[in-house]
């Protein structure tokens, strides 16, 4: 919010100066521009105080962790998620907001230190992916309860650890999809309820990443999984990119990270024996171009890169497809260097008109 | 009616997290009293890992008799979810007597049924002084029951695992693992014996 109070002080001053605005107003209107809330740098030292804290205590118990019964570990870790949890109470009934949610993040990972830590203490066997699933599940509870994007955001990674955890592109995990496919979309409209940039990322990239946690559908036939999947971000991108007016920022990261997936995944469909060829790169190159000029339009350099780098790669592509013979290649690339001009020019046209 | 507020719901969300986690140990702790006790032959498998606390980590194996055959083995692909094994007494131990995809044919084949996975593999039996030149060719039973490890004090680890990695073939330590088997036919660690030491896991 800070750069778009500077960017309205510079239009305010060049308003003035052509006598569009009052110069008696400008005060009056710099104040309704509101100017977000800022961590100043005394809280951010008593988080970082918080946290070495943390340590402090975490590296004394387990210096003397061998000489501590079973139960009183047992107790130990409970006490821990227990007291960190409390303080995230505490912290909500204060309306401190930044406490409230560092507090719950760190409730959440204590609980899935505990899971593990309990099956040590006891020698319970378990499954390593249940355990994070688990770990998971209760992060998302304590979100749930305090209203908490940060705690959201690390139940998310948690579960997408899980669902990553043992072989999971190979026949070694279940046929059936992981829990991203579920988790992700809900963590994203999460973000859009809260207002959470920070979930919106985690959840972004959840987004991007559900495809490789497909199970036997990706096993089995990866490219049309591949495509699917990119026709489905595709989609999700357009509807995001109309709503950015009504849930801003969250809903900007959002499509900046399913432009990204769906040309990522369009990629990928094309490396396998059934799309390879010079047309999947072709295809590639032109969305990839696309984007590039969504980007411009959006005024979004997330956007760009990403159709910028599609261009490298699908050129790079292209060139290996046509089996690197210069000739062709000079024919091709002239062809799509002359498609993109008349393009240009008939935009320009359009515009002038 | 009025919803919770933010300080009672996450004080309730802490209260349920905290006491299933109290309620897994007790359950867990309640299966394992309750369990049949066996008791398989293990030996030592790696040194401990920092990383993980102080463990042993040891492996259920066994070989057979020379010249006697293996079991059934697990079928390809069975995991310790869905695979069970079928255990048989032999003196104060319990030794594996054939794989099975569901419990009831287990118990066809012996009266205990764990779930996990039976592998044999040929090997070479240990050669003592004074054996033949020719070293005897044995079968040797993996057992995966989905337990491989034990958490110790780190002296207690230290100590074992210098026990399971000596290999004398003039004085071999014997290694067993104690294992209750519960009555959902899942294996859970009660303790191990090595030397004729037994070290029971316990709440101290």
């Amino acid at each position: 919010m800070t750069s778009y109070r500077r960017r309205l002080e510079r239009d305010l001053d060049a308003w003035i100066d052509r006598g569009l605005v009052a110069a008696a107003n400008r005060e009056e209107i710099l104040a309704t521009a509101s100017e977000g809330r800022r961590i100043d740098a005394a809280t951010v030292l008593g988080i970082i105080g918080g946290l070495l804290a943390g340590v402090a205590v975490i590296a004394f118990v387990a210096a003397n962790w061998s000489a501590i019964p079973r139960i009183g570990r047992f107790g130990t870790v409970l006490a821990a998620f227990l007291g960190a949890a409390g303080g995230a109470a505490w912290a909500a009934s204060r309306k401190r907001d930044v406490t409230r949610q560092v507090l719950l993040c760190i409730a959440a990972l204590e609980f899935a230190a505990a899971i593990g830590l309990t099956g040590q203490i006891f020698d319970i066997a378990g499954d390593a992916q249940a355990a994070l699933r688990m770990a998971g599940l209760a992060a998302v509870a304590l979100a749930a309860a305090g209203a908490s994007p940060w705690a959201g955001a690390v139940g998310l990674l948690l579960i997408a650890l899980g669902d990553f955890e043992g072989p999971w592109m190979s026949g070694g995990r279940s046929d059936w999809p992981g829990w991203l496919v579920i988790a992700a979309p809900l963590a994203g409209a999460a973000a859009l309820r809260w207002r959470s940039a920070p979930l919106a990322h985690a959840a972004g990239l959840c987004l991007v990443l559900t495809v490789l946690t497909l199970g036997e559908a990706a096993r089995s036939n990866a490219e049309r999984a591949f495509l699917g999947a990119a026709a489905v971000l595709a989609l999700a991108a357009t509807g995001l990119r109309l709503a950015r007016d009504r849930f801003e920022a969250p809903a900007g990261v959002l499509y900046g990270w399913c432009v990204w997936g769906a040309l990522i995944w369009f990629g990928a469909a094309g490396f396998g024996e059934q799309m390879r060829g010079v047309l999947h790169s072709v295809v590639w190159l032109g969305v990839s171009a696309g984007v590039v000029v969504l980007g411009r339009h959006d005024r979004s350099s997330a956007i760009t890169a990403a159709g910028v780098i599609g261009l490298f790669v699908a050129g790079a592509t292209l060139l290996f497809n046509l089996g690197v013979g210069l000739l062709t290649s000079a024919m091709v690339f002239g062809l799509l260097a002359a498609a993109s001009l008349v393009i240009a020019f008939i935009i320009r046209r359009g515009k002038t008109a | 009616m009025k919803p919770p507020s933010a300080p009672v719901r996450i004080l309730a969300v802490a209260g349920v997290l905290a006491l299933g986690l109290v309620g897994l140990v007790v359950r867990e702790g309640r299966a394992r009293a309750e369990g049949q006790e066996v008791r398989l032959a293990m030996t030592g498998y790696d040194p401990r890992s920092l990383l993980s606390g102080h463990f042993v980590q040891f492996q259920l194996r066994q070989d057979l008799p020379p010249a006697a055959p293996c079991p059934g083995q697990s079928e390809a692909g069975a995991s310790v979810e869905d695979g069970w094994v079928a255990l048989r007494a032999d003196g104060a131990r319990h030794v594996a007597a054939g794989a099975a995809s569901t419990r009831e044919a287990a118990l066809r084949l012996a009266p205990v049924a764990v779930r996990g996975v039976l592998t044999c593999t040929p090997g070479l039996a240990p050669q003592r002084p004074g054996d033949d030149d020719r070293p005897l060719e044995v079968q040797t039973l993996l057992l995966d029951l989905g337990i491989d490890r034990i958490h110790l004090d780190q002296a207690q680890a230290e100590v074992m695992e210098r026990q399971l990695r000596r290999f004398d073939p003039d004085a071999v330590v014997e290694a067993d693992a104690l294992v209750s088997v519960g009555r959902d036919g899942k294996a859970r660690l009660v303790g191990v014996v090595v030397g004729g030491k037994r070290t029971d896991l316990d709440w101290w």
